[in-house]
């Protein structure tokens, strides 16, 4: 799980602990999060769908994904994958591209991202050819969206696994 | 590099193998028998005498004393005459080079060799062979002067490095690299040093004479690890990046630590005497020399980029800046004795995003070349001329001191090398694995820096001895454990790298995940790795893009210039090769739909074509039909290609791409397909 210090730091930064519960305005008041393009993508990523409050256990359950993963240990069918394991933090970069959570990333959902993540400095066409060739190269059974399993078998998915796997706090 | 030039498939390469080895091994005793007399010949002291003269040089001579004596008797006019002295020099080294280029192309052409022995033995054998033969003939063979070395050979091959250093996973794991380069080379020096003295000390003899200092010079001198060694053996076994990054890192940046340690036990030994101030002095010096050779090489590498801004009316001359920068980087640090090896790379590295940003398409892939080449060209002198300097070389060969030496530059590498990794995998979240610690340990080459540091050492009894050390240790490193490398690295099934071309999925991915990651960390509040590169991204992106990229280029986020680089790039390869290009793109059952309502729009007059033409037509188009489709497919009215059969405006929306680029690959690509177009429409004709 998350080291204590990230946890103190977190506390520190929003006053709405004593509640115990979280709110999306509370992680607003990170100022640089805000600056990230994807910072509310992020934020809404710890809200289970319909959830206006986040409490300290799914908090950490969401930060839990951040863990490196422990590749060398050994799990029986019976327990539950741990939520570090590379599957988990996969799926969970693939919920933040995938909004609707339908299972797909679709065509427009991959226009949203590029758009957030290059800040409106392109035009509309170069938007629709860079997705339409990122689709294309994921794309495998036609569909003009991109699955979780054709998100995992994308070429370039498969070097990032490295990136995933550093994944600290 | 190598499979290129096998795969090229010239005549020669069919010949050579049909045939025996015979005329090859001929041909190369012939090469290295030019090569030797050129060798003697300009080792031949140019003196008043005639009596030393041999050789083509003798003839000229009396040539020359002919046309001085003309004016005496009247002679008729020359119409052929022989001058060498006028051009001795340039020719000389020219010859030289070109043999040695000769030399490196044969050994490629013999099938088989390159797979067993990496190229730097082959050309170390090649110079001593040389210089065999040179002594044989009892001339006095040149040898690797330090000053040649270090200002002309090495610094190509350094700039090669820095320039395309793989920037992420260089930043990723500089801690440890920094760990290997200056806490390894301390250790090894330390240990090697003091052993050596504890030997000499045992031993007594010849050896009692060797007082500390110069076993801790010698220390120094010979724990430092080679970038060209390394560069050299490690291009052919194709590691996996980490591995490549690690060792490569570490050759690199221990030039500081080797710079600083050098200058100070050579300063020591003759003061004589060291103080507790000395000592703390060379700490400070280590400081100073490192970042301020890195400092030096910034500040050209941001006037490099500077100034590459405004050239875009003299695009021919772009390359030169680039190479002029880096080279009056290093320099400039050699002049303050700074580490010139930094001072090359962080010019490098600092120049090149906002070079590549600013140049055209054709000096980028001249600057590339020239570097590739230059490069090449260096190692391969430097190899040769290793060799020759060895049989050339004043040597004192003292058993006990040498086999020590070797056994204790390997023992040093492996304890230090386990012993650091040991320390940094407690920080590391990627361990190193044993194998990995192996290959690091294994891939610690001794090179030709080592042998000009030793040939720099002042003259004394011991020089010799230390000379031949080194030596031995350079030849042991360099071709045993150069040669036993691949082998090994097979056996341990160590990672090797992929081969995979960096996609648009990647690139999406690897940025969407920084944000991500950066995200993250600003919520736990801990400032980490992410957090820091994403600060540095922003003032780049905010204040330096605006000053060191023309024009409309510095606000182009990074995906757009990639996109832009890709599609280019698969523009150029379907442009170049009709057939065979490779497009990544799915190959779809396109309905030609797309085509055939255009089709009859564009009613032309067409001409009648023989049966002949007619077939040929057919004939290209079967070939290139698929790549047609493909291309339809891929190529919709969003891409690169002017697609003649849209009226709607692409050519307005790629306004900002290249231009000449465009024209280029849109007239093939519109010929291509309008003749696609003509055939299907002679197909209909003569069908219906």
């Amino acid at each position: 799980a998350v080291g204590p210090k990230g946890i103190f730091r977190v506390i520190e930064r929003s006053e709405q602990w004593s509640v115990g519960e979280l709110e999306p305005e509370d992680f607003g008041a990170i100022r640089e999060l805000s600056m990230n393009p994807i910072g509310d993508r992020i934020i809404s990523a710890f809200f289970s769908p319909g959830k206006e409050t986040v409490d300290f256990a799914s908090f950490v359950r969401i930060l839990a994904h951040f863990h490196p993963t422990e590749t060398s240990r050994s799990r029986d069918g019976v327990q539950p994958e741990p939520a570090n394991s590379r599957t988990r933090k996969l799926k969970f970069a693939f919920q933040l591209y995938d909004q609707d959570r339908d299972g797909k990333i679709s065509r427009e959902e991959l226009l949203q991202v590029l758009r957030t993540m290059l800040e409106m400095q392109v035009t509309e066409e170069q938007l629709q050819s860079i997705a339409e060739r990122a689709i294309q190269e994921a794309d495998l059974d036609q569909d003009d969206a991109i699955s979780f399993d054709e998100f995992r078998k994308v070429r370039g998915v498969d070097l990032i696994r490295d990136q995933i796997d550093n994944w600290e706090y | 590099m190598t499979a290129a030039c096998l795969q090229h498939k010239s005549p020669f390469l069919r010949l050579a193998r049909r045939s025996s080895f015979l005329p090859l091994t001929g041909l190369m005793c012939v090469l290295l028998l030019v090569f030797v007399s050129v060798a003697s010949a300009s080792r031949d002291v140019v003196s008043e005498n005639n009596e030393t003269w041999r050789g083509p040089a003798g003839e000229t001579r009396g040539d020359s004393h002919n046309q001085t004596n003309s004016t005496a008797h009247k002679k008729a006019f020359p119409v052929l005459s022989f001058n060498y002295e006028h051009v001795r020099k340039p020719f000389e080294i020219s010859l030289w080079i070109l043999l040695a280029l000769l030399m490196k192309l044969g050994f490629h052409i013999i099938p088989g060799v390159q797979n067993i022995v990496p190229e730097s033995c082959l050309l170390i054998g090649v110079g001593l062979l040389v210089g065999g033969i040179i002594k044989a003939i009892g001339e006095e063979a040149p040898v690797l002067d330090t000053k040649l070395f270090f200002l002309y050979l090495l610094p190509p091959i350094i700039l090669d490095a820095g320039y395309f250093l793989p920037i992420r996973p260089f930043t990723e794991n500089m801690g440890t690299i920094l760990v290997f380069a200056v806490v390894g080379t301390l250790w090894n020096t330390f240990f090697i040093g003091g052993m050596i003295y504890g030997v000499c000390r045992i031993e007594g003899g010849q050896l009692a004479s060797v007082d500390p200092l110069s076993c801790l010079l010698f220390g120094t001198i010979v724990s430092a690890v080679d970038p060209v060694a390394v560069l050299a053996v490690f291009e052919e076994i194709h590691i996996n990046e980490l591995l490549h990054i690690l060792v490569f890192g570490e050759s690199l940046l221990n030039d500081a630590v080797t710079v600083v340690l050098y200058h100070l036990f050579e300063e020591f030994t003759h003061a004589g005497t060291v103080t507790v101030v000395d000592a703390i002095l060379g700490v400070v010096c280590f400081f100073v020399v490192s970042l301020g050779g890195i400092l030096v090489g910034a500040i050209y590498g941001i006037l490099g980029a500077f100034t590459s801004r405004f050239t875009s009316h003299t695009r021919v001359i772009e390359p030169l800046f680039v190479f002029l920068y880096s080279y009056m980087a290093y320099l400039s640090a050699e002049v303050f004795h700074l580490s010139g090896i930094m001072s090359l790379i962080a010019c490098g590295v600092v120049m090149r995003p906002y070079v590549e940003a600013n140049v055209s398409h054709k000096s980028y892939t001249t600057i590339k070349y020239f570097l590739k080449m230059w490069s090449s060209v260096s190692e391969t002198l430097i190899f040769i001329f290793l060799g020759v300097s060895t049989v050339a070389g004043p040597h004192a060969w003292n058993w006990t001191f040498v086999i020590v030496t070797v056994v204790l530059c390997l023992v040093s590498r492996v304890l230090g090398v386990i012993g650091l990794t040991y320390i940094i995998n407690k920080f590391r979240i990627v361990k190193l694995t044993k194998k990995d610690q192996f290959i690091v340990a294994y891939g610690g080459l001794r090179g030709a820096i080592a042998f000009s540091l030793g040939f720099l050492l002042t003259n004394s009894e011991m020089k010799n001895m230390f000379l031949t050390a080194i030596i031995t240790v350079i030849f042991f490193t360099v071709i045993v454990q150069g040669m036993t490398i691949r082998p090994l690295v097979d056996l341990l099934a160590v990672k090797k790298k992929k081969e995979s071309k960096r996609s648009i999925n990647e690139e999406i991915h690897t940025q969407f995940l920084d944000h991500l990651l950066t995200g993250i960390e600003d919520i736990c509040g801990h400032y980490g790795h992410h957090h820091w590169k994403d600060k540095l991204n922003r003032f780049n992106k905010a204040y330096v893009k605006k000053w060191l990229i023309a024009g409309e280029r510095s606000t182009e986020p990074q995906l757009i210039s990639f996109y832009n680089k890709m599609e280019m790039k698969q523009a150029m390869m379907l442009v170049e090769s009709g057939s065979t290009a490779q497009l990544p793109t799915i190959v779809s059952s396109v309905s030609m739909q797309n085509i055939k309502p255009r089709g009859p729009a564009r009613q032309r007059a067409i001409p009648s074509i023989s049966k002949s033409r007619e077939q040929e037509i057919r004939k290209i188009l079967r070939a290139n039909l698929q790549k047609t489709r493909q291309r339809l497919r891929s190529y919709s009215r969003h891409d690169l290609m002017i697609d003649p059969f849209e009226d709607n405006v692409s050519e307005v929306r790629f306004r900002r791409q290249r231009v000449e680029m465009e024209r280029r690959v849109s007239l093939t690509a519109t010929v291509i397909l309008f003749m696609s177009v003509r055939a299907l429409e002679i197909q209909d004709s003569l069908c219906s």
